[in-house]
């Protein structure tokens, strides 16, 4: 940007001001309003999926004492935009919350924001599980806040009545199908959800690409141009969805209910086997009197990460426009000390991302049976937070929903998806390259 | 006239030049600009038409301008159905007057409010296909809303049930003031009901009819977010099937962060409207002199 | 029923009794489905959301078998419909009054005095009414987002009130000129100031224009769902139709419970409709001249 437009840009704010101010008061303009040195702001998410945040993010915010903090709960749908507009005009948060993956790597190669090693302790940051996806170049940009183990649950109940162990859940494609069969005879919907807002596709699509890639980085060529959709062997996952749904085992109202309504269909005993996630899973148990249990996606592919707990974190990182980055670490190193960790789990009754939380607070077997396997033992990242903006908007969610609907077959998503990552790179040619460079990051 | 009093009238218009200016006019300006450079987050290089180039080469972007399009058959069943009912109420049957106030309910409630209802209603397993269902109407039990060969009309027979709710009412304003001696002489020459409508009243409200026409398709084509925004999820789904422009827009900007991208249609959505401009002033001058004659 | 114009016009006579033929009972049978149609998504809405959830899943269509008040205790005690319902309101109010007073100034100078420019701004302002709201987020977007005017409530009410703005203008103008002539001069000829004569007889005499206006604006404003979404994004901003946008999501699988929000959502709508349904009805159809 010229000076010239950024003059021009200014005289017509204060034209605009003059005018507000007959009708507003002129004190009520923020920005021109001058804010305390000491003071940092932080832009979160999250009481959205995990209720009882906002209590907490309040009450830690009135326990600091080195600063204050002034938290602000972001919109859903504006989360990354938000930050990106403010962070290009200079005005980001000091600390800002980040989704995993893709969700702050494009703010990260935009310089939006700071890497964290070297302001936050090493020991705090490698305990707070920020996983892979949060490295670029050598740098972690995110620590962890708390965790999302990706799960898949079942009713027990119902494995019980269509005479399935359900202490045993289907760990292979084939016993899975046969599990299904079983299920669908006996008069019950085998697997499902809701998917009539998309999310549910992505779900599947992450569980299901996991077991089609032996890295994340190979996961990120898809985008880049040097594996294609196109390829069954990467489409495998929409073929399988296609599979289900030829079969009738998935539950006939799936295309008009949404994701959540969705998994409580499960919880109700409405319909055996889905997706979830693991920050549910405290009070689905309570709910079922321990009748749901946590299993990882049946395997039908072989690759490298196939058969593996996918394993999720929330997290949170400095922006460029930090004032004093250094007290903004502070106020982050802060939240991972036990006492803060106690009252996430307190407030949320989840978990909070920290590997040296003292798990013994759990009552609940099944909550802790699957943060064995989840949080504690071998996982991998979630790869569906590797893919672009644009491509879940017109791929990854419409492709979903339509082979749930049977508009089209596995193959044909496939096809989808490789023309929409193609138009991907033709609107978004500066972030190519930076994809490139992951991939090779990521292995 | 001294320099004060000449001065004193762009005095009262400044605040409001200065509003449209702040709200209509900058942003005017910059979404030409913005919509020739690949933006991210507040600026970038010039690109020339490339942005135009990649919305054109994009299956998506056509899809949303064809839904937008295909909205567009909705506005003969809302003029042929506002009609029907204007001109039956213009009967002034018994109890008239309260069924008009019911009539026009579905234009005051709000279009989120009645899309969430509507969305509800016509779940899979929903009370319209219950009831479809106690009918014994079985094939009529579609997923309405789940299915992307239905979704879009379903969201159009919302559009239809209340849009149609102010061409009845004005139709019917303008019904009640036609001159009703030629409905009076037609009868006395022994026309019946259907003779008098289509020979005496129908071109009578040939204008206003024309009027309702253009407001109706500027809605199509440009007002239809809230309506899509709750009924496809957020998103225009299921799969892509309720996308419209509207709703592109929002996305490159606030999903995807492809402001430049947004622009380009922005762009193009505003020439649209402003060719739509010329025929509603036109039929808003006829209205004025049918109603001053 | 073909005389019932005439009927109506000469009152004290009896429609003869032939006429309640056949094709009466059609028109009335066609329009008892015209206002059926009309209100079934409303009663629907309503007798959902007093039954249970339980009686909902197996009895989606019929009558409550016993009403339930529970879901209304949660929208209106435990969920912020109250916080949203304040912040539309705000937001409503303060885009009426901008706008109002702007468009009061604005418009008795094009109706009522002579100046350069004067034509070109009156059909500037009634062209801007047909370009879609939609068209201008995205520089509003960016720019706000430099100076920090996203999830501020002054923020927002500047673009309400610029987007209802021409339709104002467009209206008010249009009814000033009706005012007779001699009305002016004769202030005038008190000794009366032009700011006086808006303020003590103009406006006085415009009070139906001006209900219409605060009606069709209000409205506008109450249930706008797209400028909600992008410009407030604070949670402890967000208006009724935003609120509602999320609210009959996370609900999904408890309808009676989101049809009870959907109630007190739109409640205030409906008693206001109800009390003054004339200047609903005005208004509504002149804001669709636009």
């Amino acid at each position: 940007m010229t000076k010239t437009t950024d003059l021009s840009r200014r005289r017509l704010m204060q034209a605009s001001a003059a005018l507000g101010a007959g009708a507003l008061a002129g004190s009520a303009f923020p920005a021109w309003r001058a804010r305390a040195a000491e003071e940092m702001t932080m832009w979160w998410w999250g009481e959205q999926e995990l209720p009882g945040l906002q209590g907490y993010v309040d009450e830690v915010v009135k326990k600091y004492g080195a600063a204050t903090v002034k938290p602000m709960l972001q919109d859903t749908a504006v989360v990354i935009s938000q930050f990106q507009t403010a962070a290009a005009a200079g005005n980001a948060p000091d600390i800002q919350f980040l989704w995993n993956g893709i969700y702050h790597m494009e703010s990260v190669w935009l310089g939006y924001v700071q890497a964290l090693d070297g302001l936050v302790k090493d020991d705090v940051l490698k305990a707070s599980q920020p996983t892979l996806l949060s490295n670029y170049d050598g740098h972690t940009y995110r620590m962890g806040w708390y965790p999302l183990p990706m799960i898949w649950i079942y009713n027990k109940d119902m494995f019980e009545k269509a005479g399935l162990d359900p202490e045993k859940a289907p760990e292979t494609w084939d016993a899975f199908l046969a599990a299904c069969e079983k299920l669908k005879s006996a008069g019950m919907s085998p697997v499902g959800g809701g998917i009539q807002d998309g999310y549910w596709g992505e779900w599947f699509f992450g569980h299901g690409l996991a077991q089609c890639v032996d890295s994340p980085g190979q996961a990120v060529e898809l985008f880049t141009g040097e594996r294609s959709f196109e390829d069954p062997a990467y489409h495998a996952p929409w073929v399988k969805l296609e599979e289900l749904k030829k079969a009738g085992f998935l539950n006939p109202e799936m295309s008009s209910t949404e994701l959540y309504p969705g998994i409580d269909l499960i919880v109700a005993g409405k319909v055996a086997m889905g997706e979830s996630i693991g920050s549910r899973m405290p009070a689905d148990s309570k709910k079922t009197n321990g009748k749901i249990g946590a299993m990882v996606m049946p395997v039908f592919g072989k690759s490298k990460l196939a058969g593996k707990p996918i394993f999720d974190t929330q997290g949170i990182g400095i922006s460029k426009d930090a004032k004093d980055p250094k007290a903004a670490a502070a106020f982050l190193e802060f939240l991972q000390a036990p006492e803060q960790l106690k009252l996430l789990h307190e407030k949320t009754g989840w978990l909070p991302s920290n590997n040296t939380f003292d798990t013994s607070v759990i009552q609940d077997a099944a909550v802790v049976s699957m943060w064995k396997r989840w949080g504690q033992g071998e996982n991998i990242p979630y790869v569906a937070n590797v893919v672009p903006g644009q491509w879940y908007e017109q791929a990854l969610l419409p492709a979903g929903q339509q082979v749930v609907a049977g508009k089209i077959t596995g193959a044909e998503a496939g096809a989808l998806a490789a023309k929409v990552a193609k138009e991907w790179r033709d609107f978004n040619p500066d972030m190519v390259d930076h994809y490139k460079k992951w991939a090779k990051d990521l292995g | 006239m001294d320099q004060t009093s000449r001065l004193k009238p762009y005095l009262y218009v400044a605040p409001l030049v200065a509003l449209l200016l702040f709200v209509f006019g900058y942003p005017l300006v910059q979404i030409f600009e913005y919509s020739f450079k690949q933006i991210r987050g507040i600026d970038g290089p010039w690109i020339g038409f490339r942005n135009y180039e990649l919305i054109f080469g994009q299956d998506l972007f056509w899809e949303a301008v064809r839904h937008n399009l295909m909205l567009l058959i909705a506005i003969p069943i809302m003029i042929a159905w506002s009609l029907l009912v204007a001109i039956l109420l213009y009967d002034r049957l018994k109890g008239w007057k309260v069924y008009r106030i019911v009539i026009f309910v579905p234009y005051i409630l709000a279009v989120p409010i009645i899309a969430a209802i509507m969305k509800k209603m016509f779940q899979f397993n929903g009370p319209v296909n219950e009831a479809l269902r106690w009918l014994g109407a079985d094939f009529l039990a579609l997923d309405w809303i789940g299915s992307s060969d239905y979704a879009l009309w379903t969201v159009m027979l919302l559009i239809i049930w209340r849009e149609a709710a102010l061409g009845i009412v004005l139709f019917l304003a303008r019904l009640l003031n036609l001159d009703e001696s030629l409905t009076e002489a037609a009868k006395l020459d022994g026309a019946n009901w259907w003779q008098r409508v289509w020979y005496v009243i129908l071109p009578q409200m040939r204008v206003v009819i024309e009027f309702y026409a253009v407001i109706s398709v500027i809605t199509m084509l440009s007002s239809v977010f809230a309506y899509v925004y709750i009924m496809g999820g957020g998103r225009g789904g299921p799969g892509t099937s309720t996308m419209v422009v509207e709703l592109y827009i929002f996305g490159a900007i606030v999903r995807q962060s492809l402001p430049g991208i947004a622009s380009a249609v922005s762009v193009l959505l505003f020439l649209v409207s402003l060719l739509l401009i010329v025929p509603l002033f036109a039929m808003r001058r006829r209205a004025n002199e049918e109603e001053t004659a | 029923m073909s005389t019932a114009p005439q009927a109506a016009a000469k009152a004290t006579l009896p429609p003869p009794p032939a006429l309640v033929g056949i094709d009466t009972v059609l028109k009335q049978i066609v329009l008892l489905v015209a206002v059926f149609i009309a209100l079934v998504p409303t009663i629907f809405m309503i007798m959902t959301a007093l039954k249970s959830d339980d009686e909902y899943t197996f009895n989606k269509v019929g009558f409550p078998h016993a009403l339930v008040f529970d879901h209304f205790d949660v929208v209106l005690f435990e969920s912020p419909f109250f916080a949203w319902m304040l912040n539309s309101a705000i937001l409503a109010g303060g885009a009426v009054v901008l706008s109002s007073a702007v468009s009061c100034l604005g418009a008795y100078a094009i109706a009522r005095m002579q100046f350069k420019g004067r034509h070109f701004l009156f059909s500037a302002s009634v062209a801007l009414m047909a370009i879609p709201p939609v068209v201008m987020i995205v520089p509003l977007f960016v720019l706000y987002s430099r100076i920090g005017l996203i999830s501020t409530y002054e923020g927002a009410i500047l673009i309400y009130a610029g987007l209802i703005t021409p339709f104002s203008v467009y209206l008010l103008t249009t009814f000033f000129r009706t005012l007779p002539k001699e009305l002016f001069e004769a202030a005038r000829m008190d000794g009366a100031g032009d700011f006086l004569i808006l303020w003590r007889i103009v406006l006085p005499l415009s009070l139906p224009a001006l209900l219409t206006l605060v009606v069709v604006n209000a409205l506008y404003v109450w249930n706008d769902l797209l400028i909600a979404i992008i410009f407030l994004q604070d949670d402890a901003k967000r208006t009724l139709m935003a609120g509602i946008s999320v609210f009959q999501g996370r609900y999904e699988n408890q309808i009676p419970l989101v049809m009870a929000g959907m109630v007190i959502a739109s409640a205030p709508m409906i008693i206001l409709y109800i009390a003054f349904q004339k200047y609903f009805i005005r208004g509504l159809m002149a804001g669709a001249i636009k």
